[in-house]
């Protein structure tokens, strides 16, 4: 089960990494490269550890590594084409399913011996913490930054109203949810 | 068959986890084996993993539970509820058995079978890796040779128990020698040297049982067998680039282990039937094999390499384009 766990995390933080590279590589010299880039830095600085933590304990990468690649940087570049918002919508939508799975890896573990595992929860916790600091950052960013007629319209500060969004956010995280069932095994 | 002899807690519980129906499959294997003489009475050993109440989905690797029951005919019961160890081995699910006796200096099942195949491995150069070598390693620890029932696979068994005992070994001599190597008490070897030794070092323990050694590589491509004897080699293979130093968490662990494989797997082959004097032919064989992999390696990292600087090359005259043409201005 650790394995398992360890193995997914470390595949979404590798995909996590592309992702920004694929957005960093359409949007690059724009005004909003200083803010993926910083986002970028910490995702590698997330994927170092679980690299450390993979050759710890032994475990094995998953097998579908050179897939997340491709699919990767494809979803980020894709994304980025769509503009400034479709890059923040798409790593808003993304970072939302990361937080999601690594709360619910922090409940199993919570559940099965939280002194036994202290040390891994702390670690899942610290960059759920983080990848939520994104989806935040970047909330604002659409909202007030990008957006801001929306939400003056609506008086609504849900990313849902956002014509396209819904429909991007539902295939990004069914593929996550994939993705993610996929690590796991294979 | 023998519901009489199940605890009936267990069996409910054991529904709920809903892994019973493996039990259950094993124990009708177990009942219609049938004993040769009439004194003899069956061994019954309730065994119990806490895997079946446990919704752990430990990726190391778990027997299928299995509902046996021995009692030793002529030895004192050892009835002691038997968990299998495993990372999230919850203590308070542990089943304990009807009798109440823990356990002490009473054997478990599995202790009995080891003991039985490791004498039986003396059998071998006379019966073959058969259920007959086994048979003679029972009688020789004093119990009947009808106990080869205890053993599903047979053959099978007693090779994938040889094959354990060889990896363990391999595993405590690689972790000696890396122990040294920390302590500054020995050089650390190049990867290539220490691949060869430790693969030479593996291949020698089958020096033995040479001979016979064919049989036993065509019992473990058994369908039965094909699980267990992949997954044994996986691990010797992991164990072996571990020691080596691999810590790699990309393609490259995949790659490595692959190439172990069939750098092991083709030597083994070269082995059996080499008749060169202390396999001469064999080591000379598995250099080759060895410097194959590292000659190709090295070729792939300079094709990257080039690559590498190929793109760059491009690159660079792509953005002169760009410049000449204007076109690279900032958004």
């Amino acid at each position: 089960m650790l394995h398992r766990m360890m193995r997914v995390d470390h595949a979404g933080e590798y995909g996590a990494n592309r992702i920004y590279a694929g957005q960093m590589a359409v949007l690059g010299r724009t005004q909003i490269s200083p803010l993926i880039q910083e986002m970028w830095d910490q995702e590698k600085q997330h994927l170092r550890k679980f690299n450390e933590i993979l050759a710890e304990n032994r475990v094995r990468p998953t097998l579908l590594l050179p897939l997340w690649n491709i699919a990767g940087f494809a979803l980020g570049a894709g994304s980025a084409l769509l503009g400034k918002e479709g890059a923040m919508a798409c790593t808003v939508a993304v970072e939302e399913s990361i937080s999601e799975h690594y709360n619910s890896q922090i409940r199993t573990l919570m559940e099965k011996d939280p002194e036994k595992y202290t040390e891994l929860l702390q670690l899942i916790k610290e960059f759920r913490d983080d990848e939520m600091e994104h989806h935040d950052q970047l909330i604002i960013e659409i909202l007030v930054f990008a957006l801001p007629f929306y939400v003056l319209l609506t008086h609504d500060p849900s990313l849902l109203q956002v014509p396209g969004y819904q429909l991007m956010k539902a295939i990004i995280q069914v593929g996550c949810k994939a993705a993610i069932y996929i690590s796991e095994r294979l | 068959l023998c519901c009489g002899y199940w605890d009936m807690a267990a069996l409910i519980r054991g529904l709920r986890a809903g892994r019973v129906l493996r039990g259950l499959g094993s124990v009708a294997v177990q009942g219609t084996l049938s004993p040769q003489g009439s004194n003899v009475r069956r061994a019954f050993h309730r065994t119990i993993l806490l895997q079946l109440v446990n919704d752990s989905k430990s990726d190391t690797s778990v027997p299928p539970p299995s509902y046996h029951e021995v009692h030793t005919a002529g030895e004192s019961s050892s009835s002691s509820a038997h968990g299998e160890s495993s990372e999230d081995a919850q203590p308070n699910t542990s089943f304990q058995d009807q009798s109440g006796e823990h356990g002490e200096d009473y054997e478990t099942e599995e202790q009995l079978q080891a003991r039985i195949l490791t004498t039986a491995l003396e059998f071998v150069p006379q019966h073959g890796w058969t259920v007959e070598a086994i048979a003679a390693g029972a009688e020789t620890l004093g119990l009947s040779s009808a106990s080869t029932g205890m053993f599903n696979n047979g053959a099978g068994d007693l090779v994938l128990h040889f094959v354990t005992q060889c990896n363990a070994q391999l595993a405590e001599t690689l972790a000696e020698q890396n122990n040294k190597v920390q302590l500054g008490q020995a050089e650390s070897k190049k990867t290539a040297e220490f691949l060869r030794d430790a693969v030479e070092t593996r291949l020698r323990m089958l020096i033995p049982y040479i001979d016979t050694w064919p049989q036993a590589m065509s019992i473990l491509l058994l369908p039965h067998s094909i699980p267990d004897s992949l997954k044994h080699l996986s691990t010797m293979v992991d164990d072996i680039w571990y020691y080596a130093g691999d810590r790699s968490t990309d393609v490259n662990w995949y790659t490595r282990r692959a190439a172990l494989t069939g750098i092991y797997n083709t030597t083994e082959l070269v082995m059996v039937q080499d008749s060169s004097p202390d396999f001469e032919e064999t080591w000379a064989f598995l250099d080759n094999r060895i410097k194959d992999v590292v000659n190709m390696a090295n070729t792939a990292k300079e094709v990257q390499a080039t690559g590498e600087s190929m793109v760059q090359g491009l690159m660079g005259a792509a953005i002169t384009l760009k410049n000449i043409t204007g076109m690279n201005q900032r958004r």
